[in-house]
């Protein structure tokens, strides 16, 4: 039962991995939108 | 342990189901009336879809390895499952390299590709596979001992929680996108 164990680890890395690229395209999409308004303003 | 697996692929398959299926909504939507925001909810959606997907041809797979002895078999609700997830990775790919301008192409597939959902629920009951027939969904009435129920209805709440907040952090993060190309444009 141990490769089972291990495939389910797989699929939370999965998830956690999904996870973190909300997190991170959120971050980018602020610091642009900032970029851009500061551009804008000045 | 192989209970475990079975709810995950089942509940995993229900936010899959709703997420290309919201896809194929807003994406019929935004083909009659040509409204940005119903193709932002139809990307987003498009996106959590595939991931639910992933996990339920993942788990589906875990499961079947100590119950059939494979991690993988071409038996009708796999491959149909697969193809859904195909073509919800290739309407993905095409947002990612024609951006906006692949909209209206990638709202037509989205709308083929969800006349799979019916095909994947009814490949168990017509055709000759290895799944089980339907236990729960069934006329008449579900066919499970009440605390596997409850443990899978508990589950399915939880999953299209999670779904839920991760479809609103998607959608609000298209929005954004689409500001920004405002923005950029100005």
């Amino acid at each position: 039962m141990g490769y089972v164990a291990a495939a389910y680890v797989a699929v939370a890395v999965l998830f956690a991995g999904y996870a973190w690229t909300l997190i991170a395209r959120q971050r980018d999409l602020r610091r642009r939108i900032a970029r851009a308004r500061g551009a804008d303003s000045g | 342990m192989g209970e475990a697996c079975v709810i995950g692929s089942v509940i995993e398959i229900f936010a899959g189901f709703l997420g290309v299926g919201l896809c194929a909504v807003c994406s019929a939507l935004y083909l009659w009336k040509r409204e940005r925001r119903y193709d932002l909810v139809a990307h987003a959606s498009a996106e959590i879809g595939v991931l639910f997907t992933a996990l339920t041809i993942a788990a589906g797979a875990i499961w079947g390895k100590p119950t059939w002895g494979a991690w993988w078999t071409w038996d009708a609700r796999l491959t149909t499952a697969l193809i859904l997830w195909f073509i919800f990775g290739g309407y993905l790919m095409i947002r990612g390299w024609a951006g906006a301008r692949g909209a209206r192409a990638a709202a037509v597939i989205a709308i083929i590709g969800v006349l799979d959902i019916p095909l994947i629920h009814w490949s168990a009951v017509l055709l000759r596979t290895l799944h089980p027939r339907p236990t729960v969904f069934r006329a008449a009435g579900p066919d499970l001992p009440s605390s596997f129920l409850y443990i899978l209805l508990f589950n399915i709440g939880a999953f299209l929680l999670t779904y839920l907040v991760l479809w609103s952090v998607r959608v609000r993060q298209e929005s954004q996108r689409a500001r920004l190309a405002e923005l950029e444009m100005v």
